[in-house]
């Protein structure tokens, strides 16, 4: 079995420096920081949610071999629209989706496919009417099939570029 | 012994995902406490000085102030609509969201450490461009279609 091992702690010590840093120097703001932190982590904490059973679902109906055929180097096209379409209906910050596509990503899940899906999450639909009424309906739609258009070049070109790049696979047990 | 192919029970497949989660909790624990110290120290009205320098100048700004800015996609919104009234063309408010969305350093060292530094570096150069293109194809567009 995989040994467990936490990822980005040399990140958070950072991080944690930054706050003893400011609290030495800046302490007014730290209840101020505190309390965003406080409020980001309450708002993301249903997508955290929502990401683990997907994750579940995923590696339960899907086995390895499956996620390769839909989500691996020879998916083609089907791949390509799971991955906008997800994209595009993925709520939240980026890195709450982290867990999900490294895990998928261990099954054999493309690097193209990710680029796909990070980039696809710029079209925003809950913010489509705002959009709209920001800069109208023509623009908009024409900003949004761009962005749909960029991402799937993105997927291509990191394809490319990652091609050489090994594959990595989880050994489950 | 599983073989790479077998399927595991439901419990053992959220046990799994939640074991992948929580691996990652460090990660996410130091994004979002150097995304509350970015909410915190900069302002909509700091970024807005970035702007209003032309309009090749503020596509350009607004891809790297929106990459350099976190926190909702819905705040970049309401930034650009402050932005709007303040006569910043939409190609520029179009980079700004785009790389809001899409780009993030605070995100960086989480992003690299979970997908490792060469596809990190590359998917966010191509953001970076990407977002430039699209605010530039985007005005381009309707000059010429409408």
């Amino acid at each position: 079995m995989k040994k467990f091992k936490f990822k980005g702690v040399k990140f958070l010590l950072f991080v944690v420096a930054l706050f003893i840093l400011l609290s030495i120097f800046d302490f007014e703001n730290i209840p101020r920081i505190m309390d965003k932190f406080g409020i980001i982590l309450y708002k993301i904490i249903p997508i955290f949610a929502l990401v683990i059973v997907l994750t579940a679902l995923i590696n339960y109906f899907l086995k390895p071999k499956q996620v390769m055929k839909y989500f691996g180097k020879d998916s083609g096209k089907k791949g390509l629209i799971y991955a906008l379409i997800g994209g595009v209906l993925s709520h939240g910050p980026m890195y709450a989706w982290y867990p999900m596509l490294d895990d998928m990503r261990k099954h054999g899940l493309k690097y193209g496919l990710i680029a796909n899906f990070m980039y696809a999450r710029a079209v925003k639909l809950p913010l489509l009417p705002f959009m709209i009424g920001l800069f109208g309906l023509t623009f908009t739609v024409i900003v949004n099939v761009y962005i749909l258009i960029f991402a799937i070049l993105q997927g291509k070109v990191i394809d490319f570029l990652m091609k050489n790049e090994k594959e990595i696979l989880k050994n489950d047990d | 012994m599983k073989t790479r192919n077998s399927k595991p029970s439901l419990k053992m497949a959220f046990l799994n995902s939640f074991k992948n989660f929580l691996s990652l909790t460090p990660m996410i624990f130091a994004v979002i406490g150097l995304v509350a110290i970015f909410q915190v120290f900069v302002s909509p009205k700091m970024l807005s000085r970035f702007f209003g320098h032309g309009e090749i100048a503020d596509i350009f700004s607004g891809t790297f102030i929106g990459a350099i800015s976190s926190g909702n996609g819905a705040i970049a919104y309401v930034v650009a609509q402050g932005l709007k009234h303040q006569g910043i063309s939409d190609y520029a408010l179009i980079a700004f969201i785009l790389a809001w969305t899409t780009l993030s350093f605070t995100h960086l060292p989480a992003e690299a450490s979970v997908f490792g530094v060469k596809f990190t570096a590359y998917r966010n150069l191509l953001t970076f461009l990407s977002t430039i293109f699209i605010a530039y194809l985007s005005a381009l567009s309707v000059r010429l279609f409408f």
